[in-house]
């Protein structure tokens, strides 16, 4: 680990200011924002991080840590720790895709420690991105190559990947928001915006080292998530090989809504398959205005991966992946969802 | 490589023009990156090592400390302050073993800055009894259960378990199960544990 | 506590006592090597070799040594030749591996220290070993079995055989020919490879996990090439080590040379996934197993060839099917051993080391037999058991297989199994029962203790031995409350300290075996100097209080059956001398159990996970049914873990672990595991030691891995036959 610069600022202001007025005659100065630290301190002491400084929002930021619901809108505060928000009650019973996804993700420490914010834009687990002794990752250094394609790839994703990086997304929350639409709130050096959660990622293409849209600086500060007919029947499932404390092989976040057996809306998203938080669009299109049944979940499960590039070691992914999503539609299609 | 541009703060806030730059290797949690700009000359990083004060609760004692901003919580538990019930089994938030109460909640100190700790209240095994001099239920029922071998992921267990019945997730022995993932044992008493935990929830009357 | 799970036993031994050392550990007071705070202490950080193969071109250490804080570098060209050369364990030395740490420019293998930082902190050495810049000249390594370069090479003296294998299984009516195989996997013990060494003149003490403290003290003074009596050892606690800890690693020498040359004391705590190379670990395997029987079941035909990995610098071959070979009656009967070279650390020992691989193997083939023949598994065993070994004719001195798998059985309900498979189903889970034996020899080394009787009542016990976690200090102290008729809370123990008198490495599944009866030797000769001869221990206390003296102090050593009165002077010096097993000449001595799981498939998405596991083990005398039952627990659900979760990862393209780390080398956690029951079968053998001791450390693991994938095959039809058993093996098309 780098020897850095720690603050921790009251306002969110005073956060990037003095963050940086240290070291503005210094080119070399990086400045990086911490949250749970979950992902930050592990991926500093692999030196695959290395800012200069470390500008604490534990203080600045405490004031989005709030979890609302209005009836209409789930707002949830991007420094909540996941724990709270997975333990919520408003959340277990109107959004239990949510609070499934973020307690089936890490372990209780982390999730006391990880914010909502910081689980969104957590990194790869790629093996290769996490040891920089690999000189070969696109993501830690443009250009480089890519040396888990030809490498050791169970784990790596077969969805959204390029000929530059095929590094798998693994959390598990962003799928939850991506299948109920969720929006995202910013505040940043040039104000405060929103936009779609889905906006957020960015795939790899000819630029791994882009992970995000955000802006520099900018900071997430809110989730919203709108109610629906479909919210309250949705479902997290998540594959791998250990039952706990593992990052997903293959996981699907489903909501529905069904009218007797026919779908009416369906929005279905995919986790530890791809390079980012994916939204399996045609088969959602497949399934809408038909009825659900096993025929039409594996009509559907085939055409979310119409497009998968598997490597050597990880083409039972597109396997699984479909297997996940019949399970986890004709479960979701099992539950009691009343209106509550 | 450094990425260094001109940016500003938030209408909301005085705007004040300032100069930030952030890590080429990517975004860090709640941060964004752009695209890199033209190498810089090596940073000075003399006024980067000075020693940081931190003011820790630790079992309730203060302690007034002046750290590297590296050391995480875990090594000023054990380095600084002489506690060496917190283990280090992975430093990667991989194990459990070196979890701790912070503010009442399980979190893992290999994770935690010691300078992030300022002004938190930190409960590590050693400072789990309170002052009566009894046994924490708990620590009773791990060894009333034989819930260890080699001892050394205990401290973490005992904590992560304590916890474990204030949350609420002590109900059942799949519920113990699930929530005492996050704390590995190699010697894999972990039906002894779980047997352990069910006993000292009745106990604990939480 | 009541517990009816534990057997019934008469005096203390055999008593399910808690752990004597059981406040400590809860309170976190008991103190590992990393623990213990010396003065002044210098911070150490290794650097490991980023590639599999080649030499070291140059070092640039310019950036690295002008970080403040940064108080020395130990590299190749300062150390060299400084730390001696000293055999492997394997061929009766103390050390991991030949490869002399930081000895030259050679690289070896991946991983391979190539520096070590010495600091005023830890956080400032671990910045510094980065700033180090290295330059190699690479060569492509041999990273396993299949890449250009292996040395592939037959052992011809582990070669077994009797009958004629080749011509009865030709003629045989029933066949198997199956080829098996077993990933990499890392002990992983949950204390990481620390050391502390500090120096006081000439005097060194070394604070260092170990399951063998004398083999760190000899060893090292041999690198040292200083004296061993300068020499000090302390480790009263382990923070587990299950084989990874029974001998030098490449860090002590480093540690220690690095304490002299600062002068203050050093310490290293090893990162997780340097673990990974440090010390040994499992090597890959792969086997040949064929077998053939008459129509009724019994055994006409068995060979069993193994192939394993090894390192360049050394041949570390485990042979597993030396016991395989032995577990059943067989008239014609061939094994063979070879091993694979590459560019890789020396393997080792890694609870059931030889066993776990090769039972597998070969228990996985007789469930395939079984099924061929139409017959119940169990039935299959039943048919075959033996009193004497197949090959010489030797007794065995005990054997309970049957006893076991009937008690297992029956606990499980396995005769509420249904034959064919694929026909049993829970919900959304299929569902699958597989059974496989257990087995582990009965090893035992020579050991010496020390045994102090006070007139208030009060004992202790002192040796050098181990407490890993298996109980040692409970047992212990058990073993002298019973010779001499004393409350057990009157009896304390030292344990952990190479001043303490020597014993065998805890290992083998030997410790207790070893070190009991030297302790009954003590307490012996105890009651010879109170003239109390063969009376009941009751009446040692009456006899120590008449005789008026203040205290008794006896030491006494125990020779291991098997072995010459010159091993003796080998536990003086740190050897390794272990008898037992397969390798008397008089008998044939073995632990055994049975073991039988569940599993669940789920029908669609495939996770595997075993949802109930019965074992019985038939171990001789349990100390302690408590800790006893601790071990066996752990081990089954090791086994486990080695068929469902480990394996280390290989890049074949630098020979690297690209999974050392917690979080992608998978180990069971806490939800993995839901029923798990162990049954102590009781036994009595009075031949295998003093003690009557078989020991319990390693039998649970055995067995498992076939266990389980017998119950896969049950629960869907498919045959898996390489480790480790995951989704990807039992999947079916959408």
């Amino acid at each position: 680990m780098q020897p850095f610069h720690y603050s921790r600022p009251v306002s969110l202001a005073e956060t990037i200011v003095s963050g940086t007025q240290k070291h503005s005659r210094n080119a070399e100065a990086t400045a990086t924002f911490l949250a749970g630290g979950t992902t930050l301190i592990d991926l500093m002491k692999l030196d695959v991080m290395r800012p200069s400084h470390v500008v604490d929002l534990n203080s600045s930021a405490r004031e989005f840590s709030a979890i609302r619901f209005d009836g209409s809108t789930l707002r949830l505060g991007a420094f909540a720790k996941m724990a709270t928000v997975a333990d919520h009650p408003d959340v277990i019973s109107h959004f239990p895709v949510i609070a499934q996804s973020l307690s089936l993700a890490a372990s209780a420490q982390l999730r006391n420690m990880a914010t909502l914010g910081g689980n969104l834009l957590q990194r790869t687990r790629c093996a290769y991105f996490r040891d920089p002794s690999w000189a070969a990752c696109n993501k830690r250094s443009p250009g480089s190559g890519c040396a888990a394609i030809g490498g050791v790839n169970r784990q790596h994703a077969v969805l959204g990947t390029s000929k530059h990086c095929i590094a798998t997304y693994h959390g598990d929350f962003a799928q939850a928001l991506m299948a109920l639409d969720a929006a995202i709130m910013l505040i940043g050096p040039d104000g405060a915006r929103s936009m779609p959660f889905a906006s957020l990622h960015l795939q790899p293409g000819n630029t791994p080292h882009l992970e995000t849209s955000l802006r520099p600086g900018e900071i997430i500060t809110e989730i919203l998530v709108p109610d629906g007919p479909w919210t309250r029947r949705s479902r997290y499932v998540k594959v791998r090989d250990r039952q706990s404390y593992e990052f997903a092989v293959a996981s699907v976040a489903v909501a529905l809504a069904l009218e007797g057996s026919m779908v009416t809306d369906v929005r279905i998203a995919l986790g530890g398959l791809a390079t980012t938080p994916w939204r399996a669009v045609d088969a959602e299109d497949l399934l809408r205005g038909r009825r659900l049944n096993e025929a039409s979940a594996t009509e559907a499960a085939r055409t979310a991966f119409a497009g998968a590039v598997a490597q050597a070691h990880n083409a039972f992914k597109i396997s699984v992946g479909q297997s996940a999503i019949v399970r986890a539609l004709l479960e979701t299609a099992a539950m009691e969802a009343h209106r509550g | 490589m450094t990425d260094t541009r001109d940016i500003c703060t938030s209408p909301s806030t005085p705007r004040r023009r300032f100069l930030i730059g952030s890590a080429l290797t990517g975004a860090a949690p709640l941060i964004a990156r752009s695209e890199p700009v033209a190498a810089a000359e090596p940073a000075d990083t003399s006024d980067l090592r000075k020693p940081t004060s931190v003011d820790i609760h630790v079992n309730g004692r203060p302690f007034h400390l002046e750290l590297d901003t590296r050391l995480t919580l875990l090594d000023a538990l054990r380095e600084e302050i002489g506690l060496t019930g917190a283990k280090k089994g992975c430093d990667h938030g991989q194990c459990g073993a070196c979890t701790v109460l912070i503010d009442g909640r399980r979190e893992l100190s290999c994770l935690t800055l010691a300078v992030s700790a300022q002004g938190r209240d930190v409960v590590t095994i050693e400072g789990l009894d309170g002052g009566g001099g009894d046994l924490h239920p708990m620590k009773q029922a791990f060894i009333d259960h034989d819930a260890f071998q080699c001892g050394y992921c205990t401290p973490g267990q005992i904590l992560s378990a304590v916890s474990c019945v204030r949350e609420g997730h002590a109900g059942s022995p799949e519920e113990i199960r699930e929530y005492m993932s996050g704390n590995i044992c190699r010697c894999a008493a972990y039906p002894n544990i779980v047997a352990a935990i069910s006993q000292a929830s009745e106990q604990m009357g939480e | 506590m009541a517990d009816t799970r534990f057997p019934q036993a008469t005096g203390t031994m055999g008593q399910p006592y808690r752990r004597y050392e059981a406040l400590e550990k809860v309170n976190g007071s008991a103190t590992y090597a990393s623990d213990v705070k010396l003065a002044k202490t210098a911070h150490a950080y290794l650097l490991t070799s980023r590639i599999g193969r080649g030499v070291i071109r140059s070092l640039d250490l310019v950036e690295a040594r002008a970080i403040p804080g940064v108080i020395e570098i130990l590299t190749h060209q300062t150390v060299g030749e400084s730390i001696r050369q000293t055999q492997a364990l394997y061929t009766g030395g103390y050390v991991a591996d030949s490869v002399r740490p930081l000895g030259s420019a050679e690289i070896a293998y991946w991983g391979q220290p190539i520096a070590m930082v010495l600091a005023e902190s830890y956080e400032i050495a671990r910045e510094a070993a980065r700033k180090i810049g290295v330059s190699y000249d690479v060569s492509e390594p041999a990273s396993s079995f299949d890449s250009a370069g292996v040395d592939m090479t037959a052992l011809e003296p582990m070669n077994l055989g009797v009958g004629d294998f080749k011509a009865a299984y030709a003629n045989a009516a029933v066949k198997i020919d199956a080829r098996y195989s077993t990933p990499v996997q890392h002990h992983n013990a949950m204390e990481l490879f620390a050391t502390q060494c500090v120096w006081d003149g000439n005097r060194l003490t070394v604070y260092e996990p170990g399951q063998y403290l004398n083999n760190i003290k000899y060893g090292l003074a041999e690198q040292l090439g200083i004296d061993p009596e300068l020499i000090r050892v302390v480790n009263p606690y382990v923070g587990g080590a299950f084989g990874a800890k029974g001998f030098l690693t490449q860090r002590t020498a480093l540690v220690a040379i690095a304490a002299r040359r600062i002068g203050r004391p050093v310490k290293l705590v090893a990162t997780r996934e340097q673990g990974f190379f440090l010390s040994a670990y499992r090597a890959e395997t792969r086997h040949h197993v064929q077998l053939a029987a008459d129509s009724t079941g019994r055994l006409i035909a068995s060979s069993h060839e193994g192939w394993e990995v090894t390192s360049r610098a050394d041949v570390l071959a485990l042979g597993g099917n030396a016991i395989t070979l032995r577990l059943y009656g067989c008239p014609n009967i061939e094994g063979r051993v070879n091993v694979a070279k590459t560019d890789r650390s020396t393997p080792g020992f890694m609870r059931g080391p030889g066993e776990v691989p090769y039972a597998f193997a070969f228990e996985c083939a007789l469930d395939e037999l079984a099924y061929a023949l139409k017959m119940d598994p169990v039935e299959l065993r039943r048919v075959n058991d033996t009193k004497v070994e197949p090959i010489a004719g030797l007794p065995y001195t005990s054997r309970s297989l049957m006893q076991c798998f009937d008690a297992a059985g029956a606990a499980f309900g396995w005769a509420g199994k249904t034959a064919a498979p694929g026909s049993m189903r829970d919900g959304d889970w299929l569902l699958g029962w597989g059974c496989a034996a257990a087995f582990y020899p009965t090893q035992a080394g020579n050991s010496a203790a020390r045994v102090r009787l006070s007139s208030d009542g009060r004992v202790h016990v002192s040796s050098a031995g181990h407490e890993l976690g298996q109980g040692m200090y409970t047992m212990m102290a058990q073993v002298a409350s019973e010779q001499l008729g004393v409350p057990i809370e009157h009896v304390t123990v030292s344990l952990g300290d190479t001043d303490l008198p020597p014993t065998i490495v805890a290992g083998g599944s030997a410790g207790t075996a070893s070190l009991a009866p030297a302790i009954m030797s003590a307490c012996d000769a105890i009651r010879r100097r109170l003239q109390t001869g063969g009376s009941p221990a009751a009446d040692v206390m009456t006899a120590m209080r008449a005789s008026g003296l203040g205290n008794i102090e006896e030491f006494a050593e125990t020779r291991a059956h098997g072995l010459p009165p010159e091993s003796v002077q080998g536990m003086y010096r740190g050897r390794v001398a272990m008898s037992g097993g397969v390798h008397l000449p008089d008998r044939v001595q073995l632990a055994f159990g049975a073991q039988f799981v569940e599993v669940r498939i789920h029908a669609r998405t495939r996770e595997l996970r075993v949802s109930r596991a019965v074992g019985a083990f038939a171990a001789g005398r349990i100390i302690n049914p408590r800790t006893a039952h601790g071990q066996l627990v752990g081990g089954m659900i090791w086994g486990i873990s080695s068929a469902l979760h480990e394996q280390t990862e290989i890049d074949e393209r630098n020979a690297s672990y690209i999974n050392a780390n917690l979080a992608d080398y998978l180990l069971p956690v806490n939800a993995d595991i839901a029923d798990v029951q162990a049954i102590m079968v009781p036994e009595e053998d009075n031949l295998v030691n003093a003690a009557g001791v078989k020991g319990v450390g390693e039998v649970g693991t055995v067995g498992m891995a076939a266990a389980i994938a017998n119950a896969v095959y049950h629960a869907t039809g498919k045959r898996l036959r390489d480790l480790p058993l995951r989704i990807e093996h039992v999947l079916e098309e959408v």
